[in-house]
């Protein structure tokens, strides 16, 4: 019972840290693109 | 308002922590300035935001102040599953708007706003309704935000509700006015940065400083029988169900959402809307976590008031830095939120009103950028003169609510039907408001035969939300056997007991009524309307000469007389 509420509780950051990870990491391949086209990221 | 038992910051400490905030943001604004901005990449980037910025912007909109607050309030309220039962369905909104983003954007990949999309469609009665619920939806949005500012400064520091109110309401309008949605964009993936990092340290912080999982898993025999139990009924019916009705209104009615549907280049709106809907679920219900520990423990939260909740929380048992975390963090969600509202709030002036209904066949852009950033400036003291004497929009808030209910239907059929008819679209909001007020205002008494005719019109709404779900990922014979099924276990399960519910029998009776009339209309008309020219309607309003990524055809630039049309 300890383990499934630790899990359930804290597998929300644990999915908040992969979102943002995806997210930076694509941002930065954005900002490649656009550095390498000579246009603003937006 | 100033409460002693939480951590109370110096004003200088949170005068200095806003500044850094704001100032910080401003700065970031500058490094995407131009001096002559045009009204295209002010509305919406010129269509070609890519997959991360999309997916955070959108991330970032969706979570507005109250979505912490209130999904702790429901983990307190409703305990193991109350989390799940505020979050999961905010994040479905993204979702299940996306099958329809992708046909809009289809037919209209140059518009700015789904106004603009339903002009080309019908013309400016149809438009304009849509218009209308957008602006009065996002008002409201930008008050609320203004508002939660206030409440946090007066909360955690000796400055006053309306000093917090206008930092923030002034702090937002700077960021945003020159550069409008490309600086929107841009913050918001610099605000979801900072909001998901202090989430993800903040939450296991709390449970851990809380004494960790043997200490909480002891504390769920402090729990009710139902608020122990995953599938509680009592759940489902007064967090879940409200908020499934409303997933697929609040979606079609908000065009800061709409915006980043147009916004973002075409192939990546898939993968936008996918990650947008884990983000904002991972984020909110992990933040709900919070009032569930505060439940186990059998925490009273201060003075009875529910908002105290995570504050407390975070007070009690981290350390001040952690508590100026918090603070960044929802300054940063209504930050986020507050600048998109402003900027769809210039994109409907600018295209919406001036562009198709002033201008006339002649947009300006250099005006329309006039008019965009006068509307940012007006909303922006609006929102601060409502937020600050804290006027009760509640009515403003009913009429929202049902307006958005009563136009799910007819935006949807209008961009997969070809017989809906101008006249269809605006008579069945209309009627459909008629009824929705005679339900939720009780005008006649709701038993006997009137009851169940409102019950019938709402079985039909509830019928009508499952069957345009299904049909939105699964097609339309699903869809259409999918409304039938929920209509019959509606007319079977509801009769008799939803008049009970008055907001809900209201909320589902305005999609009842609008459906049905509707599809009534439009069963009578001749018209078969050309999709195609959709897209010959609407189009950009600047020449853009380096234009890569619209969804354009061939990726030319649409000349300007396309956007004047109609």
């Amino acid at each position: 019972m300890t383990i499934i509420f630790a899990t359930y509780v804290l597998i929300w950051p644990a999915l908040t840290l992969g979102v943002l990870a995806l997210i930076c990491r694509a941002v930065w391949r954005d900002w490649c693109d656009a550095r390498r086209q000579r246009r603003s990221l937006v | 308002m100033n409460n002693a038992s939480l951590h109370q910051f110096s004003t200088l400490t949170v005068i200095l922590l806003m500044l850094a905030f704001y100032g910080g943001t401003y700065l970031l604004t500058l490094g995407i300035r131009k001096k002559k901005e045009d009204a295209d990449a002010f509305m919406v980037s010129n269509h070609r935001v890519g997959f991360g910025i999309g997916a955070a912007s959108m991330t970032a909109t969706w979570i507005w102040a109250a979505s912490f607050y209130a999904a702790a309030t429901s983990g307190y309220t409703y305990g193991v599953s109350g989390p799940i039962h505020y979050g999961l369905w905010g994040a479905l909104m993204i979702l299940f708007i996306y099958p329809f983003g992708r046909r809009f954007r289809k037919l209209a990949p140059d518009a700015h706003t789904l106004g603009e999309l339903i002009h080309a469609r019908h013309g400016s009665s149809s438009q304009l309704i849509l218009a209308l619920s957008n602006l009065m939806g996002s008002i409201i949005s930008l008050m609320v935000n203004f508002t939660a500012a206030g409440a946090l400064v007066s909360v955690l520091s000796p400055l006053s509700f309306q000093a917090g109110v206008i930092i923030a309401g002034v702090g937002v309008l700077l960021y945003t006015l020159w550069s409008g949605f490309r600086a929107s964009v841009l913050t918001d993936f610099a605000q979801l940065v900072a909001l998901m990092a202090i989430a993800v340290v903040i939450i296991p912080a709390v449970f851990f400083a809380m004494g960790g999982p043997s200490e909480l898993v002891a504390g769920l025999d402090n729990l009710s029988a139902e608020q122990a139990n995953f599938f509680s009924v009592d759940a489902v019916l007064n967090q879940g169900a409200p908020f499934f009705v409303a997933v697929l209104a609040y979606a079609i009615g908000n065009q800061t959402i709409s915006q980043r549907l147009f916004a973002v280049k075409e192939e990546h709106i898939k993968p936008t809307f996918l990650t947008a809907t884990i983000g904002y679920g991972a984020i909110v219900i992990g933040l709900g976590m919070i009032g569930l520990m505060a439940l186990t423990l059998g925490i009273e939260p201060l003075n009875g008031d529910m908002n105290n909740l995570i504050p407390q929380m975070v007070s009690g048992y981290l350390p001040p830095l952690f508590i100026a975390l918090f603070f960044i963090l929802v300054i940063g969600s209504l930050s986020s939120t507050a600048d998109s509202d402003l900027s769809a709030l210039s994109a409907i002036m600018m295209a919406d009103v001036y562009g198709k209904n002033i201008a006339r066949g002649k947009p300006n852009p250099e005006r329309m950028l006039l008019v965009g950033r006068l509307t940012m400036i007006i909303a922006t003291a609006v929102g601060i003169v409502f937020a600050s004497f804290s006027l009760d929009i509640l009515v403003m808030l009913v009429f929202v609510g049902a307006l958005w209910g009563a136009i799910v239907f007819p935006v949807i059929a209008s961009c997969f039907w070809d017989r809906v008819t101008n006249a269809a679209f605006t008579t069945s909001v209309i009627v459909a408001m008629l009824v929705f007020c005679v339900a939720r205002f009780e005008w006649v008494p709701l038993s006997g035969i009137t009851g169940l005719i409102f019950e019938v019109l709402a079985s039909v709404g509830g019928g009508v939300i499952i069957g345009l779900m299904a049909f939105g990922f699964l097609g339309r014979v699903i869809g259409f056997t999918a409304g039938i099924l929920a209509l019959l276990a509606m007319l079977i399960f509801a009769t008799g007991f939803l008049r009970d519910y008055t907001v809900l029998l209201a909320s589902l009776t305005a999609y009842g009524t609008s459906t049905l009339v509707c599809i009534a209309m439009s069963l009578t008309s001749r018209e078969h309307f050309d999709f195609n020219s959709i897209r010959e309607r609407v189009g950009n309003y600047d020449n853009h000469l380096d234009d890569g990524g619209t969804g354009n055809p061939a990726n030319e630039p649409a000349p300007v007389s396309l956007a004047t049309q109609r």
